[in-house]
């Protein structure tokens, strides 16, 4: 398991919408507060390493989503991303007696659903990084019709077609995209949760960013075909 | 710069921003601002894929098995002491439960019995002090235990403290109060709680 890098480390996290108020405070991570959450993220944490159930319950919901969230988008696959997130949960709170706040709780958590969806890939020999996908001029761009206009991404990009284009992206740019643009990683990260180098990071972004712009392009395309 | 120095750069202008070469040609050239732009945007979108879906309840319920299964969750009682389950499922030693409760009793100079006036009673006895006598107890317990199971050594030592301070409050509300049967119940279940965590101690198979 890899080590939690320090969390002061120069990161320029995107955390729009989202706040990490340092060690031990909830930072948002799902959307909103459990309606019935009586206790702090803090407090949750000092008494789930007493054992206390209602403790575990408390961060699980605080945290659930996101880290599901990340399992499913890896895996693309619902069974699997439930039996990670389980296993991250579980390793959490096995070692839960050992967090001393130098870092957000969620990062700690986060970076622990991280590593066991990437031994999970690997034990599966499935590429975690992919080496070999390269994208070659015109072969991956939309093929396009004597005539026929050039669709525009630009302000039609929500949800829905993004995450089915994302399904369709070859894991090894899924795993970079989805740490880099998704859960805002660093480069420098990546490199050390998947070891590859700060170049290789970069580069692997820049396709998936290019092949996922050729997929929502032919999606689009598409769908105006239907109409 | 051209279209190809542009795109080269592509990667490390989203990253890191434009510089003022790479602004003038995407102002220039329709291509490579669409190009700019539409990444910029898809990278922007991601946010979108965070934190979206919910796990089914199982993933919890299995969860929930796995965290008592390992020993990890401790049942908490309502009132007074946690982590000690409020009965004992394993009732083959249940026997030894109210023996223990009454030995502990007797090791701390009260015989409490349920006869004629017990508030009288129970007034008359020496006040217990948790400390006395039981600390030894505790003592040998947790080392024997610690020689067996060190790693759960520490929570039945957290156990412990907790229940000697409820039998602490329990005997102090008796002491106030001879009469008031709730706190001579409670100092009663206090004992009984006590006794149980000792029989939980030599019950835990090994690891």
């Amino acid at each position: 398991m890899l080590e939690p890098l320090n969390a002061r480390s120069t990161t320029k996290r995107r955390t729009e919408g989202i706040r990490e108020e340092g060690a031990g405070d909830r930072d948002l991570t799902d959307a909103g507060r459990p309606p019935d959450a009586k206790i702090s993220e803090a407090e949750a944490i000092e008494r789930a390493k007493l054992g206390d159930s209602d403790a575990f319950r408390v961060l699980y919901d605080l945290h659930k989503r996101r880290v599901y969230s990340l399992c499913l988008r890896m895996t693309a696959n619902t069974a699997q991303a439930e039996d990670l997130t389980q296993e991250a949960f579980l390793q959490l709170f096995r070692k839960i007696g050992t967090f001393r706040g130098e870092s957000a709780f969620s990062t700690w958590l986060h970076r622990m659903a991280v590593n066991v969806v990437l031994m999970q890939l690997r034990k599966k020999n499935l590429p975690v990084v992919s080496l070999e996908e390269t994208l070659e001029g015109e072969e991956d761009a939309p093929r396009k019709e004597p005539g026929a206009p050039d669709p525009k991404l630009s302000g039609s990009i929500d949800r829905l077609h993004l995450q089915r284009a994302l399904e369709d992206l070859p894991p090894g740019y899924r795993t970079i995209f989805l740490l880099h643009d998704v859960e805002g990683y660093e480069h420098n990260e990546i490199a050390a949760m998947i070891d590859c180098s700060i170049g290789n990071s970069k580069s692997q972004l820049h396709k998936a960013r290019m092949k996922l712009r050729s997929l929502l392009k032919a999606n689009k395309t598409e769908a105006a075909g239907k109409r | 710069m051209n279209c190809v120095e542009f795109q080269e750069l592509l990667p490390e202008i989203l990253d890191s921003g434009e510089t003022a070469e790479s602004k003038v040609h995407a102002h220039s050239c329709e291509e490579c601002f669409g190009l700019y732009a539409e990444l910029k945007e898809i990278s922007a979108a991601a946010l979108l894929l965070r934190a979206g879906e919910e796990p089914n309840q199982r993933v919890w319920n299995a969860l929930e098995i796995a965290l008592r299964q390992e020993g990890l969750i401790r049942e908490t009682t309502p009132a007074g002491p946690t982590l000690v389950p409020a009965r004992s499922h394993n009732w083959r030693l249940a026997w030894l439960v109210p023996i223990a409760a009454l030995l502990l009793m007797m090791t701390s100079g009260i015989a409490i019995f349920q006869r004629g006036s017990e508030p009288q009673r129970v007034a008359k006895m020496t006040p217990i002090s948790a400390s006395d006598g039981t600390a030894v107890e505790d003592q040998e317990i947790l080392s024997a235990l610690g020689e067996r199971t060190p790693t759960l050594r520490a929570a039945y030592a957290a156990d412990l403290q907790n229940i000697n301070s409820y039998i602490r409050n329990a005997e102090d509300s008796v002491k106030n109060d001879p009469s008031d049967e709730e706190a001579q119940r409670a100092l009663m279940g206090a004992y009984e709680q006590r006794a149980m965590v000792y029989e939980m101690a030599f019950e835990r198979p090994l690891p």
